[in-house]
């Protein structure tokens, strides 16, 4: 018994060590955004900066619109997020609790999609966009997301398992399908609509190659592109305001994970979405 | 007449049901299926700038394509560096045995949601971070090689063509492990235990266990992973992009451009959709090719529809 105690501090120990290895350079960043003797060359490392200052923070400011794109990524966050929920738990509805002339049809052409990847239709897309003169708009970032299909997959299989004997006093009150929807489904889909919003807001803050495609103008882009503009656009050096950014720029998400963990995770190894 | 009122029921029925799916359907027309058809059509013709002279070439372009041997390069580097990134495969499950081993508590817990968090927060952010962790001059992975073997490393991660596949193969795996170790863990832990008590009264030691009891049962969990691990590597762009500075050609002599970093070269920075389109093709057949295996692997959609 002895044993097996020890044994198990012992892996929990090992496991530590790993952890912290893995998070090493999280915190090197962290400090050298404190650092003063990063604001010009690369110093030594250190978990603690050589000279503390919040220099690098305010030479960031000068240099990169930070509050335009936080904002507008917020907004693009929230948007999508809404519309993607929303929209698959509709289809998710229909697919599981009505009957309809073509519903095995509609059903695999929305799950064929998932063989598509998103990349190989990124030239014909832009060019589409590029035709409706939509270009340099949040119009093709937001689009997209009235069809959520991996979301359309889950809440069906969600909502399915409610039972049809709940919608009954609806339709004795003569209600619709839609009142149905509105007032028995979502409210009782609150588990399976916050896991999928929550996959929807780290796919959208972290989502890069789309709006670095579409978006030319620097005060509509998200704050992915934004950052890496910035850094792509200084020279080797400025290592401090360099790695303020990045911080800044995490903090949002890491907040998030910090206040949901456990459901993030739990989201994740249920539904095998990554991100 | 009662038909009729039946048949009129009938349609009300249906409109409505449609009335909830048919934004989506329109959105997947118009954004999925069409694009989708236009990268065929548009591979098989020659399309420079705004919309001038899209004539007709046949095979004009995937034969243009194929004689380049920057794109079999690029294939070439975008099926090594998926493979190379199936490591994250034994590091998830390793991770996952040893946080298993501490048994379902609070301890579990905090590792689990550790290991997990470098999955959440990577994004630009964290690439930028690595591009100064892998430089070769001061960066912290040579120091930290240095520290340990006493010598002076200076192994450029990113920009020696030798090593740059293992550098940013130490990226993907350090961003995908938290991923992996959920999925291997949620699978051992769902491994029925009277099996290893039949074993442990059969005098199996923990190695026995763990090779003839463990790794058999996680057969479909390594099959998911492997393939939705060729598929994301097989389209991979934004690290890769960024760790070579923002840089489609992809940095160290041309050994990280991926095919899909090849394709942005060729409609965003020298305009040649023709060409884009063509090698999006390819892209495409590769990934449906894995997809279809993982369909047969996992009877996704048998039991959907």
């Amino acid at each position: 018994m002895k044993r097996a105690k020890f044994t198990r501090y012992l892996t929990a120990a090992v496991l530590l060590v790993i952890l912290v290895i893995i998070l090493i350079p999280l915190v090197w960043s962290i400090s050298m955004s404190f650092d003063r003797t990063a604001t010009t060359y690369l110093p030594e490392f250190s978990l603690i900066p050589h000279e503390p200052t919040l220099f690098n923070y305010k030479a960031a400011a000068k240099m990169i619109d930070l509050p335009r794109y936080f904002l507008n990524t917020v907004i693009i966050v929230v948007i999508n997020t809404t519309l993607a929920v929303f929209f698959s738990m509709m289809c998710g509805f229909a697919f599981a609790k009505l009957n309809f002339v073509g519903k095995r049809f509609w059903f695999i052409f929305m799950l064929a999609v998932m063989m598509v990847p998103f990349e190989s239709r990124l030239v014909p897309l832009f060019l589409q966009y590029r035709d409706w003169g939509l270009l340099n708009t949040w119009w093709p970032l937001i689009l997209g997301q009235f069809a959520y299909v991996y979301g359309t997959f889950f809440a069906r299989s969600y909502i399915s398992s409610i039972p049809d004997s709940l919608a009954e006093s609806v339709y004795i009150d003569g209600g619709s399908q839609w009142r149905v929807f509105f007032s028995i489904i979502l409210p009782l889909s609150k588990p399976i609509m916050s896991t999928l919003a929550i996959l929807q807001v780290i796919a959208n803050w972290n989502a890069y190659l789309w709006p670095l495609v579409v978006i030319r103008d620097y005060k509509k882009q998200m704050i992915s592109v934004g950052v890496a503009m910035f850094n792509a656009n200084q020279n080797a050096t400025y290592y401090g305001p360099r790695m303020a950014v990045a911080v800044l720029s995490a903090i949002p998400l890491v907040i998030l994970y910090l206040i949901l963990q456990k459901h993030i995770v739990a989201s994740i190894a249920v539904s095998g979405i990554k991100q | 007449m009662k038909q009729k009122k039946i048949s009129k029921r009938l349609i009300k029925n249906n409109l409505t049901a449609y009335s909830f799916i048919i934004v989506s359907l329109v959105t997947l027309l118009v954004l999925v299926y069409i694009p989708m058809i236009s990268t065929v059509d548009y591979s098989f013709r020659r399309i420079g700038m705004v919309g001038f002279g899209d004539e007709w070439v046949g095979l004009e372009n995937y034969r243009m394509l194929f004689s380049q041997s920057a794109f079999w390069r690029a294939i070439g580097n975008t099926i090594l560096l998926a493979v190379m990134g199936l490591l994250t495969i034994p590091v998830g499950f390793l991770l996952a045995v040893l946080i298993n081993s501490l048994g379902r508590g609070k301890l579990q817990e905090f590792f689990r949601v550790g290991f997990y968090l470098p999955n959440i927060i990577t994004g630009v952010s964290v690439y930028l971070i690595f591009r100064v962790v892998l430089m070769g001059d001061g960066g912290l992975l040579n120091n930290f090689l240095s520290a340990i073997t006493g010598r002076q490393i200076r192994i450029g991660w990113l920009a020696d063509p030798k090593f740059a596949r293992w550098g940013v193969t130490i990226i993907w795996v350090w961003m995908n492990m938290g991923y992996s170790m959920l999925m291997n863990l949620a699978n051992l832990q769902s491994i029925p235990t009277d099996l290893y008590d039949a074993a442990s009264i059969d005098g199996a030691n923990a190695l026995q266990k763990l090779v003839c009891i463990t790794i058999p049962n996680m057969k479909s969990c390594f099959a998911l992973l492997f393939v939705t691990g060729m598929i994301n590597g097989l389209a991979r762009f934004t690290d890769i992009f960024i760790l070579s500075g923002s840089d489609s050609y992809g940095g160290a002599g041309g050994t990280l451009q991926t095919i899909l970093m090849y394709v942005f070269q060729f409609s965003f920075e020298t305009p040649n959709y023709g060409v884009a389109s063509a090698g999006s093709m390819v892209l495409f057949v590769l990934v449906f090719i894995m997809t279809m295996i993982n369909v047969k692997l996992t009877g996704f959609l048998k039991d959907e529809v």
